[in-house]
């Protein structure tokens, strides 16, 4: 009973009253805002977690993309070396083989001159032959023989030659 | 209102009520009413600094309200640590209870304060609100039936079990919750008055140049901290008492 003396019921009012007068300020001042901006926060972080972490993916996918390219351009490059090289070398038979046409052709026209000039060469000295037969028979003969004549026998002398050779 | 104040060091309050005069009857008011003053004081002085933390409030805060949040970011954690993820709609309750009790209990340790928590009506006043509070929210979270069945406890028995012992239980629990209110209140009370009582009589003692209050002083810091930790502490483990239970929600 004497603990009881201690009591006021007036003061217990005017205390809790007091303290749900705080409690009303701190819930608008303190734990609406400050909670709210410590889950704003907490979800900020987790979020820039999550886009670090989704970042963090890209670069692994664009690093073995990259990866991949860079085999794919040596391969390319492999690739077009041995394209170029066979490339090169059938454009070196090609030229080859038109450097031989090209030798054939001027060989054979060669030969065509030649066969030509041969034939020509002929033609001039069996003239020259045939000129000088017929003044040398006509000397050694004295004997005047038509023109017809003197070619006839001799052309069956040259071609007694021609098949002599 | 003021029964306790023989060994008490003089405050303000004390100091305007002399002056006025005791015998005046406006002096008489202001010495009866010491505690509740000095607990305006401090309302006004945690509102204030709760306005001027949070009025600029933005996701980098400033000094004030970085402090702000260290507070209210331990208080939350502390208490959904205890109670669970739906501890935070409590965090306000228990948070306001713990600030105001260390503001009350430190107030003390400033010269020409007084801690109004060295008053019984003012424990009790909060041991009340604790009270009030925690049979609201039980019969918010189980309804009143799941109350009552609440309070008669588990497990249940075998015919006279059912039906005996959990009206005992019932009985138990309604004498504990009774009970609650005056344990914490005078728990508090006791301590920081015992505080205020030792720094009173130690004020006059000492070496000279190292006065004894220098030690107490900080034995009181010690006992101000602690028992407000302790009165928020028991008020969680009250909330948590009759809130669901794991075995009562299956």
């Amino acid at each position: 009973m004497e603990l009881l003396k201690l009591l006021s019921a007036n003061e217990i009012v005017a205390q809790v009253i007091s303290f749900l007068i705080l409690l009303i300020l701190l819930r608008v001042f303190v734990w609406k805002r400050i909670l709210g901006l410590l889950d704003k926060r907490k979800e900020r972080i987790i979020l820039e977690f999550k886009k670090i972490e989704e970042a963090n993916k890209q670069i692994e996918e664009l690093k073995a993309e990259y990866n991949l390219k860079i085999s794919d351009i040596d391969q390319l490059a492999k690739q077009k070396i041995q394209d170029s090289l066979m490339q090169a070398k059938l454009i070196l038979e090609e030229a080859r083989k038109s450097g031989h046409l090209a030798a054939q052709e001027i060989l054979d026209g060669a030969k065509a001159n030649i066969k030509f000039e041969l034939a020509k060469a002929k033609d001039e000295l069996k003239n020259e032959i045939i000129d000088l037969t017929i003044k040398a028979t006509e000397n050694i003969i004295q004997e005047k023989l038509t023109e017809d004549g003197d070619r006839k026998l001799i052309n069956d002398f040259l071609e007694g030659v021609d098949k002599l050779e | 209102m003021h029964q306790e104040s023989q060994h008490e060091l003089p405050n303000l309050v004390s100091f305007l009520a002399d002056k006025v005069g005791l015998t005046t009857h406006l002096g008489a008011q202001i010495y009866l009413w010491e505690n509740v003053i000095f607990s305006l004081i401090i309302v006004v002085i945690i509102s204030l600094i709760a306005y001027f933390g949070t009025r600029k409030a933005s996701m980098i805060p400033g000094r004030l309200q970085n402090a702000i949040e260290v507070v209210v970011g331990t208080l939350d954690d502390f208490i959904c640590g205890i109670l669970g993820p739906k501890g935070r709609s409590f965090t306000p309750f228990i948070g306001t209870l713990f600030i105001y009790i260390i503001f009350m209990n430190l107030s003390g340790i400033v010269p020409f304060m007084k801690s109004p928590s060295a008053s019984w009506s003012t424990t009790l006043a909060l041991a009340l609100c604790v009270f009030v509070y925690v049979q609201y929210s039980a019969f918010k979270e189980l309804g009143f039936l799941g109350y009552f069945d609440h309070m008669m406890g588990r497990p249940r028995g075998i015919l006279a079990v059912s039906v005996f012992i959990p009206i005992m239980m019932f009985l138990l629990h309604i004498v504990s919750e009774l009970v609650r209110p005056i344990s914490l209140s005078l728990r508090l009370r006791s301590n920081i008055w015992g505080d205020e009582m030792l720094l009173s009589v130690l004020s006059g003692f000492g070496l000279p140049g190292i006065p004894l209050i220098i030690f107490s002083t900080l034995l009181a810091i010690l006992a101000a901290v602690v028992q407000a930790v302790v009165f928020s502490l028991l008020t969680t483990i009250y909330l948590a008492l009759v809130l669901t239970h794991e075995e009562e929600a299956v």
